[in-house]
């Protein structure tokens, strides 16, 4: 399988890092593209975002995870995946 | 001496219980089962040995083995885990540090972590309030590169040998191995789980064969439970802190719903 190279990966680890930088990706990914050096055949693959994309173009499992919530519209992720482990142990709502 | 009181392992989260009812139940009973039995040891540390999901250690700087060694954390918050703080041991941490340079293991020193779910939520269920000081030990099979599993192996006979030799004598230590078992996490097999690799590792570690699992390295782990698969890591610390005792197993379920194998083991020192 191939691996992406470096600079795909310092993009979405970035981006995880810093929602302003990610709020300005979701906008507009033409200008932290240029900024990255991401090549064209790799700029498709993000456009697209799908999972076969990201595995296509060789992104670490997490970062395919981090990017996938990234382009996921806010507040369109639901209670959670732990949310009733976390009421059992009444830590939730 | 100090002693390691018990030393347990676990996959480190769960997912929705909808798509698998009772399989998510009957997890859910044998994590809470290992959580009782954690707590029943009335340790004064836990050593959580665990891994990063690139949030705190990235691709940047890639190091095989790190401990948090602040006196508090803050967990990241991912996954919707509460973000309520909870007690380290800066000198604990650093006492390990110092005896692993000593043994030959350069441990690198992290003041910075927000833990994410890998550490935070088996933290949240075995040591509810934060009440017990704990030692987030980070195995970084994130890495390209990985850990080979004797290394893996090997530091936790350190662990072992500084609780013995270096902590004072009333002191009690349980260590929990936290992950797996067997995925493939946004890898082209997604969805596949590999019981009989689930069940050789629980079955060996149980019988007291733990160390039989050095002669694999990383990279058939990966082939054989995926990427992910390799937090079996963690499970073969644990194992090594105590590593001629026998154990039980509490939980296992094949889940391709939750795209993993779960699992959960007792073992006794």
């Amino acid at each position: 399988m191939s691996v992406a190279p470096y600079r795909v990966h310092r993009l979405i680890q970035d981006l995880n890092r810093d929602p302003t930088l990610a709020t300005t990706f979701v906008r507009d990914p033409e200008p932290l593209f240029q900024q990255y050096g991401i090549a064209e055949n790799e700029q498709q693959l993000l456009r697209e975002g799908t999972p076969r994309a990201l595995m296509t173009l060789g992104v670490h499992p997490n970062l395919q995870m981090k990017f996938l919530r990234i382009r996921r519209a806010p507040g369109s992720g639901g209670p959670g995946p732990l949310a009733s482990y976390l009421r059992d142990l009444q830590l939730g709502p | 001496m100090g002693t390691i009181a018990g030393a347990f392992a676990m996959s480190h989260v769960v997912f929705e219980p909808e798509k698998c009812p009772d399989k998510a139940a009957r997890v859910w009973a044998g994590m809470r089962e290992i959580a009782r039995r954690i707590q029943a040891l009335e340790p004064d540390l836990l050593v959580i040995a665990t891994n990063d999901h690139l949030n705190n250690f990235t691709l940047a700087l890639q190091a095989p083995f790190i401990v948090g060694v602040a006196d508090e954390y803050t967990p990241l918050g991912d996954m919707g885990i509460p973000r309520t703080p909870f007690r380290g041991s800066r000198e604990f941490a650093d006492g390990f540090v110092r005896f692993a340079a000593g043994a030959g293991f350069d441990v690198a020193r992290a003041e910075e972590i927000a833990p994410d779910h890998g550490f935070a939520f088996p933290n949240l269920l075995v040591n509810p309030g934060g009440r017990i000081p704990v030692l987030p030990f980070y195995i970084n099979v994130a890495n390209d590169i990985p850990p080979a599993p004797a290394r893996v192996w090997s530091l936790g006979g350190v662990m072992r040998d500084f609780v013995a030799r270096e902590r004072a004598v009333a002191e009690r230590v349980v260590v929990l191995g936290a992950g797996g078992l067997s995925h493939w996490l946004c890898e082209p097999e997604q969805g596949r789980v590999n019981e009989a690799f689930d069940r050789m590792v629980i079955g060996k570690i149980a019988s007291g064969r733990a160390r039989e699992l050095t002669s694999l390295t990383s990279e058939e782990i990966r082939r054989d439970a995926g990427r992910s698969g390799l937090e079996v890591m963690h499970w073969i610390f644990a194992a090594a802190t105590v590593p001629r005792a026998r154990g039980e197993e509490i939980f296992y379920e094949p889940m391709p719903e939750w795209i993993t194998g779960m699992g959960g083991i007792a073992l006794t020192p």
